[in-house]
């Protein structure tokens, strides 16, 4: 039976028949409610566990596709669109929708040289697909627990995450598998059941938040036997309540970014995780991911926010019986589902810290002559520890790339107009191909506010840094959100680009950007790639360390493999970002692209204990995603390894 | 509890010159029941709801539900917290306390209380909170543990009265100032009510340091014995407890018992469905000149407190434990409610605390008088004083072996005491023991109108109506009589096995669970003792021709007690299974009517005219499985053929063969009072 309360009215103040045991209870005169009444009370009890509940419309509808792009990043409405005589971003959802982006083409012409005239490559809406390999009793005992559908598209578009790979795929439609139905479970018992299902009929489940992973960790297993079922959790996302004298809210875990943040907001608070993807990825995602939002330097990262979560395993549900600020009791469980990237069950629910709105918040921007400045400013606020919501270092590249989405009008502030154009270069003399731009988000009190900007412009001054107005740092922040689309257009003038991401301690950082920055140019080199961009900013900074992010792009005309070609690139990058100290990743996760290093992160033992969880929650492998190190699981390989 | 039971009188240091205002204005610095170092005043507990996490999530959530502002929400809410919530004014208090005792004086009440359980329980004070449940026999129950709390120097006690009270002027706010909180009926389809009540009650067991005083059976009883408790308010209640807001919880169950309940003539009428009038001011005022007049002794019996945390820890099972750590105490705790499995054991101490209250139960003179004339009604033979008196004696004896507790001092002044009270029931005709009937009511085409069930003739109701009272005061008695009664009874319809005896008891139990109060988990306990009781007493021994079977024993006298004592209830039960038997599916209204038209025109024994008598029967023939009950618009039962057939073989083998003749020629009716009644 499951855990249902007996919240319902009705059986507050009248009698009440209980047949449970037969243990018959006394029942009084006529306005007693019968046995089988009792019974749907009850079960009825267990959907409204939570009187408090909030449902929550989403943005996104069921069916993704009506409102998303299905062969690519973001909302349909909202793409570049590059013609003869224009580059405009379309639709009204960003700041520079509907907006003309006249440096926009010369930027592009500059770096990749591409023939804009040709006509796009937008892929047609495929038509025939893999057919679903759910047996039919499968399928009928699924159905009874919840909305499940086989269409071919509602599979298609939830076979993949958002690399460069599964992209590509996607709009080539050439998935060697594609999972076999969809399920939309809409709460935690519903879970249960279907993971029940899963265990006893041998089938495979992929939990599905957002679809944004860029590790390769939703895609779909190519060499999977079993059935496979995407669990989306879009349909889980309530808010079960919110606790406003404890700062603490408990969400389904499907809930997606941009509802959670619309929803504390409009009820005066926020919970300040904001990745970049937060429009569409989802609160399971970011536990299952280790997730890291821009802001974390004043709400923390995924592991500070969550509190507890609430995890489906074949084996049961693993959960904290107390909800605590610190626990003292042995190994942290909780750990080993944030990161768990699908392959040990499904995150229900998740009680997560909230924080009151704050009353100010500003943008600012400094600019500094080069990228050593920039960055030693940054790790001087870092030892200083006063770090507002949101510093980042952008380097010369990136800067440049802004000024090419640099608006008709409007842009009023912007660095390398008019009179501010003419202090920075021909009074401060930097040099407009090296300088380099902080951008600011500071959250507070109008004082707490002022307070740090003053900060920051002293320790700016210190080197060689100058105030850089508060437009260019929203500007900054808001390109964070289109920079998503334009691969889009880049594949459609073939042009592949990716970003990759790492962390590293301070000492070691300056050098792993020029490092890396090198391996990039000479493996680009030696394919007699001309036109590509390679360029970083440093966006999250820490005691004892910073994470930098890549942007990599190149020109593909020749190449009968692009994807290929790029994967070996980024490959290249990656040994020498670990050659150089840094990890395997700050905060977009293993999955399937980094495997390879993996065990050398964590060590071999490390690798024999993420097995041993996977034999002790997962032992049958019903979350067979194989991420991290577990396609080495085998249930038999197991046991003679460990 | 059992035997001799002390009991002092706590009005009569009051009847002296100025006993009553100097009492009521004695200083008043009452215990607690709480030990806190905050106390929260009656403002404050309105204020910790209306700004409680769980009222502001409920509210977000259920505008989201309705579409209507949160704002407009909280208005509604602090409006139910006006309707709701009690009020401390130490001057109404006095007031009230001032009027209680003029109105005791004039009804010449003696109200006698256990004062050592008393005492014991204000030693106990301080440490958690404590929930009176006392039984609810009548409206006087209202003033009586408040009177008992303000006597005793203990915070008056908060008490959940309905909404009748509420729209009664001046008597509904004054019974707020003295701590009365109001609670609706009905709780279906307000859900922000039903949240705000919630958390209202929840909150004053938690902080306000006050008893917390509740009728578990939701309604006066009209037929003076246990109801079937209802569960909400006690689930309320004990919510503070299971989120460990309080270390423990303190149920008393009291026991109140009247020589004589003023509604008993009410009761009467309701029992055979003519409905009660609504209570008003007015009303109430109207009805003060009948109120001086003799009603006798009220008994107020506090059984042995009850702590909920060591209750639950005996019984603790894998289950409960498991429950302690639910998914419940992970949330906020103004959030946190009761799983099903401590919903479960929250049923389980109510009906516990139901079984503890019949415990309790103070055996009057008057139920000894009314269960002798009721024999003497039944054995068609009017006793004189001196045999009634006598007869009295013996059944104190019966019933303090059966385990009851009788309070008497001088028999034989008790008696005449109680001939004064219930001169409009029973009367000594020469020197004659007899009841008096009633007055012939004129049935009306409006009053048969307003008739619940079937339109009863004139006659019928004349004695029905003095019966049916008289049997009110058998009723809180026959807790202790059935169980042997109808072991008895099952002898009696042919020699039987121990076995089989269990399993015939068994199943009369069961369809009459809700007729007579039990726990089914201590049934057998009940029935060995039962048994043990009647092979002691001679009612049944061991056969000498056929070993190992049971047959009637020798002692005519106790088991002529205990073969009336169940017939009326036997005899609605064969009547409800004729009638469906020969109707198969019935509504519940026309159902009881048949009921009460064969019950009338086979001259059965009046209380079988009780529509709340047939009812109970019903429900335990479909707990039984011989009916099958339906819910559309209105209930309706159809049978299971084969069980009803059972039900019918047992009960027309069991029933026991007495024909009386009820009527006016009954020669214990009395003919002459009622002329001068006239
Ligand atoms: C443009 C863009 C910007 C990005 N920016 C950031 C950023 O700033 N910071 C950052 O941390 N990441 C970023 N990411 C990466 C990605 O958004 C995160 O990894 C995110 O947490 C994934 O969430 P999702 O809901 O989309 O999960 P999905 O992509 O659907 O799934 C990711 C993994 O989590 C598992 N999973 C999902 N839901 C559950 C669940 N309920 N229970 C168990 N497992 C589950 C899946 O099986 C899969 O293994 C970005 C990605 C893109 C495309």
């Amino acid at each position: 039976m499951s855990p249902g309360l007996v919240t319902s009215a009705k059986n507050m103040l009248q009698n009440t028949a209980d047949d449970k045991n037969n243990k018959r209870k006394t029942v009084n005169s006529e306005k007693t409610s019968s046995f089988s009444d009792k019974n749907k009370n009850r079960s009825a009890d267990s959907k409204k566990k939570y009187e408090t509940i909030i449902k929550v419309k989403s943005v996104i509808p069921r069916r993704r596709q009506d409102l998303l792009k299905w062969y690519g990043w973001g909302y349909k409405d909202s793409m570049f669109v590059l013609d003869e005589n224009t580059t405009s971003f379309t639709g009204s959802r960003y700041l520079i929708g509907g907006k003309n982006l006249p440096y926009a083409k010369q930027w592009i012409k500059e770096h990749f040289d591409v023939d804009i005239s040709k006509p796009h490559k937008v892929p047609q809406i495929p038509t025939t697909f893999p057919k679903s390999r759910l047996p039919d009793n499968i399928k009928q005992e699924l159905e009874k627990i919840t909305l499940l559908s086989t269409d071919g598209m509602d599979r298609l578009i939830r076979a993949h995450g958002q690399t460069l790979h599964d992209v590509y795929h996607l709009r080539e439609n050439s998935f060697p598998r594609i999972p076999d139905a969809v399920v939309w479970p809409e709460n935690h018992e519903q879970v249960e059941e279907i993971v029940n299902s899963a265990s006893r009929h041998h089938f495979v489940i992929i939990p599905f938040g957002g679809g944004t992973s860029v590790s390769g960790s939703v895609t779909c297993p190519a060499n999977e036997d079993r059935p496979i079922v995407v669990l989306d959790t879009s349909d889980m996302n309530s808010i079960l309540w919110l606790d406003k004298e404890q700062l603490l809210a408990r969400v389904q875990a499907g809930i997606v970014g941009q509802d959670l943040e619309r929803e504390m907001r409009a009820r005066g608070f926020t919970v300040g995780h904001e990745p970049d993807s937060y429009e569409f990825s989802t609160l399971g995602g970011w536990v299952a991911t280790r997730a890291s939002g821009m802001k974390k330097n004043t709400y923390g990262n995924i592991e500070d926010l969550v509190v507890q979560t609430k995890v489906v395993t074949p084996r049961g549900v693993i959960e904290k019986s107390c909800r605590v600020p610190r626990l003292s009791c042995g190994p942290e469980w909780e750990h080993i589902i944030l990161g768990s990237e699908g392959c040990l069950g499904v995150v229900t629910e998740v009680t997560l810290k909230i924080r009151p709105l704050p009353p100010v918040v500003r943008y600012g921007s400094l600019v500094f002559p080069d990228w050593d400045s920039g960055f030693h400013f940054e790790r001087e606020v870092a030892r200083q520890r006063l770090q507002p919501s949101s510093i980042r270092l952008m380097d010369n590249e990136q800067f440049r790339f802004g000024h090419a989405l640099k608006m008709e009008q409007s842009w009023g502030g912007v660095l390398l107009d008019g009179l501010k154009r003419f202090y920075i270069t021909k009074i401060k003399g930097f040099d407009p191909l090296k300088l380099c731009v902080v951008t600011l988000l500071m959250e507070g009190s109008a004082e707490q506010v002022a307070d740090s900007e003053k900060k920051m412009n002293a320790i700016a001054a210190q080197y060689g840094g100058v105030p850089g107005g508060a437009k260019n740092g929203e500007i900054g922040y808001t390109l964070t959100f289109v920079i998503a689309y334009v691969r889009d257009l880049a594949l459609e003038c073939d042009i592949v680009a990716e970003s990759f991401e790492t962390s590293v301690s301070w000492e070691r950082a300056l050098a792993l950007c020029r490092n890396t920055k090198a391996r990039v140019r000479s493996e680009c080199a030696a394919r007699r790639i001309a036109h590509y961009l390679i360029s970083c900013r440093l966006t999250q900074t820490y005691d004892a360390g910073c994470c930098i992010y890549f942007y990599f792009g190149f020109k593909t005309v020749g190449f009968s493999d692009p994807v290929r070609v790029y994967e070996e690139i980024e490959e290249a990058a990656r040994d020498e970002i670990i050659a150089c100290g840094g990890s395997i990743s700050h905060h977009h996760g293993v999955g399937k692209l980094r495997k390879k290093w993996y065990t050398s992160t964590v060590s071999e033992p490390g690798r024999l204990l993420l097995l041993a969880a996977k034999q002790a929650l997962d032992p049958d492998n019903v979350f067979a995603l194989g991420n991290m190190a577990f396609d080495q699981y085998t249930p038999d390989v197991v046991k003679s390894k460990l | 509890m059992s035997g001799f039971v002390n009991f002092t009188d706590i009005l009569k240091p009051r009847n002296t010159k100025f006993g009553i205002v100097k009492f009521m204005t004695k200083k008043w610095d009452p215990m607690k029941t709480l030990t806190l170092d905050k106390y929260y005043g009656p403002q404050d507990l309105k204020k910790v709801v209306a700004d409680s996490v769980y009222i502001d999530s409920f509210l977000e959530a259920e505008s989201l539900r309705t579409g209507v502002s949160k704002e407009q929400l909280k208005k509604k809410v602090l409006e139910y917290l006006d309707e709701i919530a009690l009020d401390e004014q130490t001057h109404v208090m006095r007031w009230m306390g001032i009027v209680f005792l003029k109105i005791c004086f004039m009804m010449k009440i003696g109200v006698f209380v256990n004062e050592a359980a008393v005492l014991k329980l204000k030693s106990t004070l301080g440490k958690n909170p404590v929930l009176f449940l006392p039984t609810h026999r009548s409206y006087a129950d209202f003033c009586l543990t408040t009177y008992l709390c303000y006597h005793y120097d203990i915070t008056l006690p908060a008490v959940a009265a309905g909404m009748d009270f509420y729209s009664m002027a001046v008597v509904g706010q004054s019974m707020r100032e003295t701590g009365a909180f109001y609670i609706r009926r009905t709780l279906v389809g307000s859900p922000l009510y039903a949240a705000t009540l919630r958390h209202y009650v929840r909150t004053v067991v938690a902080k306000y340091g006050a008893p917390v005083e509740f009728f578990l059976e939701g309604t006066r009883s009209r037929s003076n014995k246990s109801l079937p408790p209802k569960y909400g308010m006690l689930s309320m209640t004990l919510v503070p407890y299971f989120a460990r807001e309080v270390s423990d919880v303190t149920v008393v169950p009291v026991n109140i018992s009247y020589d004589r309940v003023m509604e008993q003539t009410l009761f009467a009428y309701e029992h055979l469905g003519v409905p009660k009038p609504k209570e008003t001011t007015g009303g109430l005022l109207k009805s003060l000149h009948r109120l001086n007049d003799h009603f006798g002794n009220i008994y107020i019996n506090l059984g042995d407190p009850i702590s909920i945390k060591e209750y639950l820890d005996r019984s603790a099972d894998q289950l409960v434990d498991k429950s302690i750590h639910s998914a419940e105490s992970l949330k906020p705790l103004d959030l946190q409610q009761l799983t099903v499995d401590q919903m479960d054991k929250v049923q389980d101490i109510a009906d516990y605390v139901v079984t503890l209250q019949q415990e309790s139960t103070v055996v009057t003179i008057t139920n000894l008088l009314a269960i002798v004339l009721m024999q003497s009604l039944i054995v068609d033979e009017a006793l004189s004083l001196e045999q009634v008196v006598d007869k009295i004696d013996w059944l104190i004896d019966v019933l303090r072996k059966l385990g009851a507790s009788v309070f008497e001092n001088d028999l034989k002044a008790s008696v005449e005491r109680i001939l004064v009270v219930h001169k409009q029931m029973v009367t000594l005709d020469g020197d004659k023991l007899m009841l008096v009937p009633a007055l012939p009511m004129v049935v009306s085409p409006d009053v048969q109108k307003k008739m619940k069930g079937h339109i009863l003739k004139a006659e019928t109701m004349v004695n029905a109506i003095p019966i049916i009272q008289l049997q009110l005061y058998v009723n809180p008695v026959l807790h202790y009589l059935i169980p042997p009664a109808l072991i008895y009874a099952v002898v009696c319809s042919g020699d039987t096995t121990r076995e089989q005896l269990f399993a015939s008891y068994c199943k009369l139990r069961k369809m009459l669970r809700h007729e007579f109060f039990h726990l089914e988990k201590t049934e057998e306990m009940k029935f060995t003792q039962a048994l043990q009781y009647c092979m002691d007493n001679n009612v049944i021994r061991d056969s000498i021709q056929n070993p190992g079977t049971l047959t009637s024993g020798p002692d005519r006298e106790l088991q002529l007690l205990l073969r009336w004592s169940v017939l009326p209830a036997l005899t609605t039960l064969a009547t409800c299974v004729d009638v469906m038997m020969q109707c198969r599916i019935s509504d519940h209204a026309q159902l009881l009517k048949l009921v009460q038209e064969r019950a009338e025109s086979g001259r059965c024994h009046p209380y079988c005219l009780s529509l709340e008598a047939a009812a109970n029967c019903v429900q335990g023939l479909t707990l039984y499985g011989a009916l099958l009950r339906h819910k559309e618009n209105e209930i309706s039962y159809e049978v299971v053929p084969d069980k009803i057939q059972e039900c019918h073989s047992l009960i027309t083998s069991v029933l026991p063969k007495i024909n009386v003749d009820f009527s006016s020629s009954n020669t214990v009716i009395s003919t002459n009072s009622i002329k001068s009644k006239l």
